[in-house]
């Protein structure tokens, strides 16, 4: 049978490119603004405010996008589960721009102030972490492969575990009042980047439910003691 | 209540990604295929349809939707002098196409519908072959070219009507051999034959299933590159899916329980479906008048 809803399903396809393209650009601004903040390179902070804004354009095109599709196409079966995750997608990845830019912020405040090799190369680790994250959402997603996705909760474990234990590393700088304030500061970096890594997360779960059609959540032994983070 | 958008609106009103569609060189100078100017449509001493001013922009297709009785049929059928065949009906306003008022005297109603065809509600081929009914629908029109010329001219239609690959071999056989959505398909074909520069579809899928309308929506997606269309759907969902613009009619009922159709709202499709500009389109889109 021939497709009969060729320019929708078109419309679809280029929704879901842009939504590629959206997470391409939020997984290199998370190397940029961990490489600002630990690299001091405040012209490399100012661009991650700007990949934002393009970024946040790419948002609200694709939400006006989106909108339209839904109230003009009806789109039922896998095609409404495309949507649903497309939703998911956008405004996770928007979020993860956000967060990329607090970093940035950080990397601001830090400047000028002492830093720590060893917390410097942590982050570091984390934004390596993440990164292939994001990368793994997103290719789960275009393959429409559950297992792959699967792999996300794991990945997540020692981004969530170097977090938990930024506060240790905090206390180790408490004698340097200029080093304290850079570790404070650095700490909600270390935060952001875990949220990152749970957004990515989110995703996989998406792509799950875009392929099973049932909802499936990795973290559900987050009050369990695997994750303790607020 | 808001007034319905003049023309210049509703050309200079979001022109979707802003690329105009190419000209061609039999435009009317407004830019409109075709537009109406304070058109009304009386059937008697009735007025059915109330000073429409709507313009229809080149190779787009725009859905005219509303509720029962709100004239959208009746303005359909006056963009091409088809009430011109009820005894009692009468226009009042002008219809301007190529830049000439198709009410004017001196115009040749049946050269109007050679350039703004028609499909109907319900397949109505004719009691003839396939290829026949293609084959007519150029020939009334003066056609005068070999029976070479003639079997590309068939082709041509059948193909645009999507419809060449399923009766290419069987040209012969009557048009009431087709399914009903092979037969809107000829009877597309059949419209398309003589090269009218508009197609008026009068709910062209309201006889069909699901899957036959589906197809139909996808051929006159194709269509738009050659043709302006304007369709009228009871299918609200199927003027969302297909049109560029819509226009939104309603009615008023008077005491003695006339019912005059106007124009509500004339606007982008993204528009109307997402955010309408009047409170009564909204509350007809959303299901809570009509």
């Amino acid at each position: 049978m021939s497709n009969t809803r060729s320019h929708f399903h078109q419309d679809l396809e280029d929704l879901e490119r842009t939504m590629l393209d959206i997470a391409e650009r939020a997984e290199r601004m998370v190397g940029m603004a961990v490489k600002a903040l630990t690299g001091k390179d405040l012209d490399l902070a100012q661009q991650v405010v700007r990949e934002d804004q393009t970024l946040d354009a790419a948002y609200l095109d694709a939400h006006s996008r989106w909108i339209n599709l839904m109230a003009r196409q009806q789109p039922m079966g896998s095609d409404l589960r495309l949507m649903s995750a497309l939703l998911h997608l956008n405004v996770t990845l928007e979020r993860t721009g956000d967060q990329c830019v607090n970093i940035a912020k950080v990397a601001r405040l830090c400047e000028p102030l002492p830093a720590s090799q060893r917390m410097s190369d942590q982050v570091i680790e984390m934004g390596d972490l993440v990164r292939p994250m994001i990368r793994t959402a997103a290719h789960s997603f275009v393959r429409r492969d559950a297992d792959e996705a699967r792999l996300l909760p794991a990945m997540d474990e020692p981004v969530d575990r170097i977090n938990r234990n930024m506060y240790r590393e905090v206390v180790a700088c408490a004698s340097d009042e200029g080093l304290l304030e850079w570790a404070t500061h650095v700490m909600m970096a270390s935060r952001a980047l875990e949220r990152i890594g749970d957004q990515a997360v989110d995703i996989g779960e998406q792509v799950v439910y875009l392929i099973t059609g049932e909802f499936e959540a990795f973290n559900e032994d987050a009050f369990s003691g695997r994750d303790e983070t607020p | 209540m808001s007034q319905p958008q003049t023309r210049t609106d509703a050309i200079s009103h979001r022109s979707g990604d802003g690329v105009a569609p190419p000209r061609r060189p039999d435009d009317d100078a407004s830019g409109f295929a075709i537009s109406t100017d304070d058109l009304s449509v009386y059937y008697g001493g009735f007025q059915a349809v109330r000073r429409v001013t709507l313009g229809f922009a080149p190779h787009e297709i725009t859905a005219l939707i509303g509720p029962s009785g709100c004239g959208k049929s009746t303005m359909l059928r006056a963009l091409n002098r088809m009430n011109d065949l009820i005894p009692s009906a009468r226009v009042e306003g002008r219809v301007t196409f190529r830049g000439r008022n198709i009410y004017e005297a001196g115009v040749d109603p049946v050269q109007v519908r050679r350039n703004i065809g028609m499909v109907f509600q319900k397949p109505n081929p004719f009691p003839k072959s396939i290829y026949e009914n293609v084959a007519w629908g150029a020939r009334i029109n003066g056609f005068k070219g070999s029976r070479l010329e003639m079997d590309d001219l068939v082709q041509q239609a059948l193909t645009q009507a999507a419809l060449w690959d399923e009766v290419k071999d069987k040209l012969s056989d009557s048009g009431y051999s087709l399914s009903g959505g092979q037969q809107q398909r000829l009877c597309i074909a059949r419209a398309v034959a003589p090269s009218p520069d508009v197609l008026l579809m009068d709910e062209p899928c309201s006889a069909l299933d699901p899957i036959a309308t589906l197809r139909i929506e996808e051929l006159m997606l194709a269509l738009k590159e050659e043709y302006t269309i304007i369709i009228v759907t009871h299918n609200m969902q199927q003027a969302a899916r297909v049109s560029d613009r819509t226009a939104f009619f309603s009615v008023d009922v008077n005491d003695e329980g006339g019912r005059t159709g106007r124009l509500v709202e004339f606007d982008d499709t993204d528009r109307i479906f997402t955010q309408p500009g009047n409170e009564e389109t909204e509350q007809y889109i959303t299901g809570r008048f009509g």
